[in-house]
């Protein structure tokens, strides 16, 4: 369980975020959607204690981040990119984290194998793709087997073949009962994978609900969302 | 959270150690530091036995490359914090440590016990090539001050190391911190020798590794250089463990 | 044309070479008013060995602004230091942009060229004025020879930076091994002392151009690092061969390899 409590995130006088609430409940995928400079990523990456929110909070399972016990059993996040250092090899990247979270080495093939990536785990990073590279990412999130699933654009970058293997995967996840958030701006991608929708604009919640009330009375989710996000859109809502 | 901090430091601490194992670059800049630190020292040797008048110091020759040889761990130290900062590692550290405070200690940690070691071989080999090169025109030094000296350069290059992690952390980019610290090592210090007092932190460290002489202007004892250096070491780090819990990353 | 106009545009839109330019601007004419304020008394009383190279030893010693240049204009193609970008590298977008990689090459480094020019102008301009202020009547003339020459010496330097920092596509080696060897405590300084080969090393080489006075030229050094040993033509010849042989081979290898890797 994910919940946001009117957060506001100030940067100078910029305002990033002006006080938005939501909630991703265990055994559904929650899409965040928004467009470029919305607020997407500073939201997530205040939930994850990376930026500090000015007021409000971002609780996981009723905890700040930093307060977590075993913060990858209970999160597993991939922001935007690898995050990992393009010297390091794609094995070693993934060793030091299972280290810091006390994880068996034989975890490392596990996820590197559930990925696809253990053919180039001896590789540099700088050498990969950008697929590969998010699906490190991924292998880093799904490390200590977290309960709820951080994901910042999942499927960009990956192959069709990948895109497929995300969207049975966050299924399943969600099916056995985890809680799964995930942004993205492809709508038609999204519209096939989550139960819940949260749309975004200029720092403020514009839409939430399940993906049946977003849509409303608009023939799609992209018509909704560009409905909701455009300016001078009438009175989507 | 703070009881439970005593348990954590032992997997981050090996995560830390971990990084620095797999990062191709530490290996590099020990491995460069070692080979110029002897280079260096052929040539100070070289210099020295040319040198015919007076007799020669097997420690002070060994030692003469430490100016250079410093370079190499100001290097490590910036590479140590701002390596997190390359490919956006540090989401993903923060992420798996959440704990700031703990974590960036564990890296100061991890970053001493690389280069304790790394020094003193490195200040070792030197004065070891000095003394087999100069053989017995040099002037012989008691073994207990041979100790006290290297123990002294091991611990400065440590502390110099570790004030160059902290600096790193606090800038966060690798380009501005060693032109930061290059400078100040190499182009300020040195040319206002004069000016500025003697403690900063060169300064006074340079008495850790300079026995204590009676005809020479010593402004400080070797004791009171280390306690100088360290202070200035433990303020930086501390400076830049209260930003990096603070800030954004 | 348009390629080197891109570099330009691409240089000053990044917030490190400002500071190399404040650095570049403001260094020579600190360490000279130092080195003045340290040498006024033995001037005034006219026993000071050191009064043609007032001023000079700032230009000499005064050259991290053009080496951070040099560096930057090749570490910011490579460099994906930021939390936000995953591992974009500027390269891949500059190489598409310009396709023949020698043109690129020539642009960038006739970017760094005519930035060192100006930036050394504007130096010169800084310490002969501090100099000025400090030394007052006791000033020395300065030549226009010489000062052509630290022109040279810095343009040559910021090359030298550019050329090291294309082959190891990372700053912190040419930053490490030339802000160390622009100080005094240089490798030359050291080594001069083991063999004269190391007045052929670009730093020591590239001095001849300003850093002695014309009369001392012919007379046969006794070896010292503060005396002339090559004329200032053939110093700045020397330090050019350097400079072209590195950047031939950074050519080479850049040519060669793959933009990623």
């Amino acid at each position: 369980m994910l919940t946001i409590n009117s957060l506001v995130k100030r940067r100078g006088s910029q305002q990033i975020l002006s006080g938005i609430s939501f909630e991703a409940r265990p055994g559904r995928v929650t899409g965040f959607l928004g467009p470029n400079g919305a607020g997407k990523s500073s939201t997530l990456r205040i939930l994850l204690g990376l930026d500090r929110a000015t007021s409000g909070s971002a609780l996981i399972q009723g905890k700040p981040y930093a307060e977590l016990h075993h913060p990858l059993a209970t999160v597993g996040a991939a922001l935007d990119g690898s995050g990992a250092h393009p010297m390091r090899t794609g094995r070693a990247h993934l060793r030091w984290i299972a280290r810091a979270a006390g994880l068996p080495r034989s975890r490392v093939e596990e996820v590197l194998e559930l990925t696809g990536l253990s053919d180039a785990a001896g590789k540099r990073v700088r050498n990969y793709s950008l697929g590969m590279g998010k699906r490190l990412g991924m292998a880093a999130a799904l490390l200590g087997d977290p309960d709820i699933l951080i994901l910042d654009e999942p499927v960009n970058g990956l192959d069709p073949e990948g895109i497929r293997w995300i969207r049975t995967f966050l299924r399943k996840r969600a099916e056995s009962g985890h809680t799964v958030l995930l942004s993205s701006h492809l709508m038609g991608e999204l519209a096939e994978t989550v139960d819940d929708v949260v749309i975004i604009k200029q720092g403020t919640i514009v839409a939430a609900g399940t993906l049946q009330e977003v849509i409303g009375r608009h023939s799609s989710l992209e018509e909704a969302f560009f409905a909701l996000t455009m300016e001078k859109a009438g009175d989507g809502v | 959270m703070r009881i439970s901090s005593g348990r954590r430091i032992t997997p981050i601490l090996g995560a830390e150690l971990d990084k620095f194992r797999t990062l191709p670059l530490i290996r590099l800049t020990l491995t460069v530091t070692f080979i110029l630190n002897i280079a260096l020292t052929a040539a100070f040797t070289s210099v020295s036995l040319q040198e015919t008048t007076g007799t020669q110091n097997t420690l002070n020759t060994g030692l003469a490359s430490m100016g250079y040889l410093q370079a190499g761990f100001i290097i490590l130290g910036i590479l140590a914090t701002c390596s997190e900062y390359t490919g956006g590692q540090i989401r993903t550290t923060l992420t798996a440590m959440p704990w700031r405070g703990v974590q960036i200690s564990a890296k100061m940690l991890a970053l001493a016990m690389i280069t304790i070691p790394a020094a003193f071989i490195m200040a070792a080999s030197g004065v070891l090539y000095a003394f087999i090169m100069l053989g017995d025109t040099a002037l012989m030094t008691e073994i207990g001050t041979v100790i006290q000296t290297l123990a002294g350069a091991t611990g400065y290059l440590t502390l110099t190391a570790l004030l160059s992690a902290a600096v790193g952390a606090i800038l966060r980019r690798t380009t501005p911190a060693v032109v930061v610290l290059l400078g100040y090592y190499f182009i300020v210090s040195p040319l206002t020798r004069d000016w500025l007092p003697g403690y900063l932190p060169d300064k006074a460290g340079y008495y850790m590794y300079t026995p204590p002489s009676v005809d020479a202007g010593n402004i400080l004892t070797p004791m009171e250089g280390t306690g100088v250096a360290m202070l200035w070491t433990l303020s930086l780090m501390a400076a830049a463990i209260l930003l990096y819990r603070r800030r954004d990353a | 044309m348009r390629a080197f106009q891109a570099e330009l545009s691409k240089l000053f839109s990044l917030p490190g070479i400002w500071l190399a330019v404040l650095i570049g601007a403001v260094a020579p004419a600190v360490i000279a008013a130092l080195d003045a304020i340290a040498e006024k008394e033995a001037i005034i009383a006219g026993v000071s060995t050191r009064l043609p190279e007032m001023g000079y030893s700032g230009l000499g010693l005064g050259v991290q602004g053009v080496i951070i240049l040099g560096v930057l204009a090749v570490s910011s193609e490579y460099v994906a230091e930021s939390s936000e970008t995953g591992g974009g590298q500027q390269m891949t977008t500059s190489l598409t942009a310009v396709s023949s990689r020698l043109h690129f090459l020539l642009a960038k480094a006739g970017a760094v060229t005519v930035i060192s020019i100006l930036l050394s102008m504007v130096a010169i301009l800084t310490t002969v004025s501090a100099t000025h202020l400090i030394l007052g009547e006791y000033t020395p003339a300065f030549e226009g020879s010489r000062l052509a020459g630290a022109v040279c010496y810095w343009t040559f330097t910021a090359l030298l930076a550019f050329g090291m920092t294309l082959l190891t596509r990372n700053g912190i080696i040419p930053l490490a091994v030339l802000i160390i060897n622009s100080s005094v405590v240089s490798f030359s300084v050291l080594l001069h002392k083991v063999t004269k080969l190391a007045f052929y090393l670009p730093d020591r080489a590239g001095f001849e151009m300003f850093m002695f006075t014309s009369g001392s030229a012919h007379t046969p050094g006794t070896g010292s690092l503060f005396e002339s040993y090559l004329t200032p033509l053939t110093g700045g010849l020397v330090m050019f061969a350097w400079v072209a042989v590195l950047l031939m081979l950074a050519a080479i290898v850049f040519r060669r390899r793959d933009v990623a890797a």
